[in-house]
């Protein structure tokens, strides 16, 4: 950690301790949550396809839970918010959505890891991007380009808030969206760390240079730190489940005019 | 006193997501108590509602860095 | 914010943590794809492939209960149906015997009662035969020895025939007019009707 307090005085935590280089430096280095990104999504894949070599109807425990997490994917989001008529061919996207975002998490929480991929905000964005091209294609494959623009503003309106609505729709369907949709991971992820940064840097500096009374409320410094440990899990959880959630709502829009 | 002024203003920036996550499950909580069957159509929008309320408190984070420098 | 220790790691270390850095990006991007390849043409359909036939099998299963249930229900509804047939025909058989049982009475209790009439009267009958030749061989021995004794207190030989019969069809029927109930109670006990009643009232 960059971070580390020195007897000069405590530094708090700040946006550079999350600039971890392993190989050079500068715009392409190789960086720790690049490694990491690369190590998840291979773990993810690996899973992916040696967990579903041989299904079987009746479900050992490993398969129980790769579909559990599948199920929850398919029935609890995508098709409860897009519909099962038309979820099919988003499965895969939100599978791999949700199984990164929630896998990147949790390495933020995870012992000798502790870094949340996603809180870099180069991989929300990718994500963002993502998601927010295939909306747009759909509704435009779907509808045409017409009927998107058409779909932007709501029927009964009165003619003079027509062109307000619709700058303002077009603005939240083309920026504000996928804008939101990356911030708020990286805003969850980043904060998230951050807070464990300063209860962790704080409690230690505390500890170890703190006069008596300092060493004492460092005890519950690193009580919080523990506390927030667990919230972080929640987060990491609702976190991509929410990730899923607006995508598939995303795409569900869609499909509106047809339920 | 040394600081960041931004700090302060993403503090006051909070105030308003926090009201409004507190009005969202206030609205959750006793819509479950009045039809405990319809819990989980209320926590999928509760969920929604809640992160679109939080966004504004992300946004708060990026500004007051984005300001901070 | 933090000069002193970032300050020689350049422009990434102390930039906005909202600039994304594009090797990130890329990596990201790479990472993504090759996830969502894997997901689209490995995961996705192997799990739907398993997932449609857990639900067939499923139904398939189902159907094979229902069949079953059916068929239990089937079977269950022909058992209640013999059985209400063995309870129909158990008390059909009953009601029969119970028919028989009383016809069987009441053809005995005829019989009975004719054979009763018939004893009864078989035993009128022959009361009344034999009061008749009691009667008769009276007449006959009556009249002989009533004739003998005249004739003898007489003297006149009453054996012309016609006079004799004569003589003695007319002390009969004097002596019959005299006590009519007498000779006829004690002629005839047999007869149930008269008798009976007046010595029941008499009684």
């Amino acid at each position: 950690m960059i971070g580390v307090p020195t007897s000069a005085g405590f530094v708090p935590p700040s946006p550079a301790d999350f600039w971890q280089p392993l190989i050079g430096d500068g715009g392409f280095a190789i960086t720790r949550p690049m490694f990491l990104m690369v190590l998840t999504t291979a773990a993810i894949c690996l899973v992916l396809v040696l967990g579903t070599r041989r299904l079987t109807l009746v479900p050992g425990r490993g398969q129980w839970a790769l579909e559990g997490v599948y199920g929850f994917v398919r029935n609890s989001v995508g098709r409860d918010v897009i519909g099962a008529a038309h979820v099919r061919p988003y499965l895969g996207l939100l599978l791999a959505i949700f199984t990164l975002v929630l896998v990147n998490n949790v390495m933020g929480i995870t012992p000798l890891v502790q870094y949340p991929t996603f809180s870099r905000i180069g991989f929300p964005i990718v994500l963002a991007v993502a998601v927010w091209a295939v909306y747009l294609v759909a509704h435009v494959r779907r509808n045409g380009l017409i009927g998107f623009l058409k779909h932007l503003v709501p029927p009964g309106l009165p003619v003079f808030a027509v062109p307000v609505v619709f700058v303002l729709e077009l603005l939240t369907f083309l920026v504000i969206r996928p804008v939101t949709l990356a911030l708020r991971l990286f805003g969850n992820m980043f904060a998230g760390h951050t807070l464990l940064l300063l209860f962790a840097l704080g409690g230690e500096f505390m500890l170890l240079h703190g006069g008596a009374f300092l060493k004492v409320v460092s005890v519950p410094t690193f009580a919080i730190f523990f506390f927030i440990t667990a919230f972080e899990i929640l987060v990491s959880f609702l976190q991509a489940y929410v990730f899923v959630l607006l995508t598939s709502l995303y795409i569900a829009e869609v499909y509106a005019d047809d339920h | 006193m040394t600081g960041s002024l931004a700090i302060v203003g993403y503090g006051l920036s909070a105030i308003g997501p926090g009201v409004g996550v507190g009005l969202i499950f206030a609205a959750y909580v006793s819509g479950v108590a009045r039809q405990p069957e319809a819990r989980g159509m209320l926590q999928t929008i509760a969920i929604l509602g809640f992160v679109l309320c939080e966004q504004f408190a992300i946004f708060g984070i990026a500004l007051a860095f984005v300001f901070s420098g | 914010m933090t000069p002193v220790l970032t300050a020689e790691e350049g422009f990434w270390a102390t930039a906005y943590p909202v600039i994304p850095h594009p090797g990130e990006i890329i990596a990201g991007t790479i990472c993504f794809i090759v996830l969502l390849v894997v997901a689209y043409k490995v995961a996705v359909p192997r799990l739907e492939t398993m997932l449609a036939q857990r639900q067939a099998a499923i139904q398939g299963g189902m159907e094979k209960a229902e069949k079953a249930q059916a068929e239990a229900a089937a079977a269950l509804e022909e058992y209640r149906a013999q059985l209400a047939d063995a309870r129909a025909e158990a008390a059909r058989i009953r009601e029969e015997a119970r028919a028989e049982g009383a016809k069987i009475i009441a053809e005995m209790r005829e019989r009975a009662a004719a054979e009763a009439e018939r004893i009864t009267e078989a035993a009128g009958r022959q009361v009344e035969a034999e009061r008749q030749a009691a009667v008769t061989s009276l007449r006959t021995e009556l009249g002989g020895l009533a004739t003998e004794l005249a004739s003898r207190i007489v003297g006149e030989s009453l054996t012309d025939s016609a006079r004799q019969s004569r003589i003695v069809e007319r002390f009969l029927t004097e002596l019959e007019q005299s006590s009519p109930e007498e000779v006829r109670a004690t002629a005839a006990p047999a007869e149930p009707a008269a008798p009976s009643t007046s010595r029941g009232t008499s009684r």
